[in-house]
């Protein structure tokens, strides 16, 4: 409390007591009422007041003002990103129309449609359907630890085991998993494709239904799951299914790979 | 009256002439004011206990308001600079507050 204390007693500057002793009773010399030079210091003292109260309401003026209108330019990007994507997937339908008409006519162009379908379909740019099988893997019920929950990891294991047990096409809550997706834990989530998703997980495997589920607990990612929910409790169901339908995947954005030149 | 009739100008003539602040001085003028209050304060303190001179006021008042903004300044060099704001301010703030209760016994005797 001393430092409290010293502040409070000498609030008043030790100056005004000293040149009064010195003065001592001699009050003539000097007035004790402001003269002119204080008159110009409390004038500086107001312009200074004035200027940082103008200064401040100036200041939050601008900052509210400038974020008003970032919102404004957000909310007419946002429509404008709508109204394009939009556009953009009429053109894509009618490009595939268009695409598909022109390639019927010919012989060529037939086997070329289907290679493309057949690429389509390997490389996740058309939806799919099947049969196969659905796993349901979650947490276990009242999780704690790291370990009592679903981690990215053990999701790239048991994607990897059912594409090692044939999986033709996967996704996972509905979002298809392509060449270029990842899954990966961001923040407390774990996304794929860059959207997070919520648990459960649904793991959707189109193949053989009959052989891929027991194939799976052959492999290592079938195991690890094996070995979670017997630990720790975690959710892992497989079912059958005798008919699913996959969505497509996103379109990827190569920014850097391009096609060779074509070979003559 | 006198002192009241400078502030009066003062706050006339800044309204008035709304005087544009360079931007590298813009972080050391609300402290500045802050300390400005605080020599203010103990003027009209030291004027009501009789004690009041023009010179110490003058001289209290230029190094209050250099010392606060070199203070701040030092600190934004060294990366304390809001702390050592909030410093400046609690002990000026507690200056002001025990010198306007003296002003406040001065003036209602109490």
């Amino acid at each position: 409390m001393g430092l409290l204390n010293y502040i409070t007693a000498t609030s008043l500057d030790a100056d005004y007591a000293h040149v009064s002793q010195r003065r001592g009773s001699d009050r003539s010399v000097r007035r004790t009422s402001p003269g002119t030079v204080g008159l110009v210091v409390l004038a500086i003292f107001g312009v200074l007041v004035a200027t940082a109260a103008v200064q401040t309401s100036r200041t939050a003026d601008e900052s509210a003002s400038s974020r008003e209108s970032l919102v404004k330019q957000v909310n007419a990007r946002k429509a404008v990103l709508a109204r394009q994507q939009t556009t953009r997937l009429g053109l894509t339908r009618e490009v595939a129309a268009l695409q598909n008409s022109k390639l019927d006519a010919t012989n060529q162009g037939q086997s070329l449609l289907i290679r493309l379908d057949g690429l389509g379909l390997s490389a996740a740019r058309v939806p799919v359907t099947g049969e196969g099988i659905r796993v349901v893997v979650d947490d276990a019920p009242g999780a704690t630890s790291d370990k009592q929950t679903v981690l990215d990891q053990d999701l790239q294991k048991l994607v990897n085991g059912l594409w090692l047990v044939g999986a033709e096409a996967i996704s996972i809550n509905g979002h298809r998993l392509t060449n270029l997706t990842a899954i990966r834990e961001a923040g407390s989530a774990i996304t794929v494709n860059f959207k997070s998703l919520n648990r459960p997980y649904t793991v959707s495997a189109i193949g053989n239904k009959n052989q891929m589920a027991a194939k799976l607990l052959d492999t290592e990612g079938g195991r690890t799951w094996l070995t979670l929910r017997a630990s720790f409790g975690l959710r892992f169901d497989v079912n059958s299914e005798d008919s699913m339908t996959l969505p497509a995947g996103p379109v990827p954005a190569l920014r850097f790979a391009r096609q060779p030149e074509r070979l003559k | 009256m006198i002192a009241a009739i400078g502030l009066l100008l003062g706050v006339l003539l800044g309204l008035v002439l709304q005087p544009e602040v360079p931007i590298w001085l813009e972080p050391y003028l609300p402290i500045a004011v802050v300390a400005a209050l605080d020599a203010v304060f103990g003027a009209l303190r030291a004027f009501l206990d009789g004690i009041f001179d023009d010179k110490v006021f003058v001289v209290s008042f230029v190094s209050n308001v250099l010392i606060a903004a070199l203070i701040v300044y030092l600190g934004d060099k060294l990366g304390v600079g809001g702390q050592l704001s909030t410093g400046v301010i609690v002990v000026l703030g507690i200056r002001i507050f025990s010198n306007v209760a003296a002003i406040r016994r001065h003036i209602f005797h109490a």
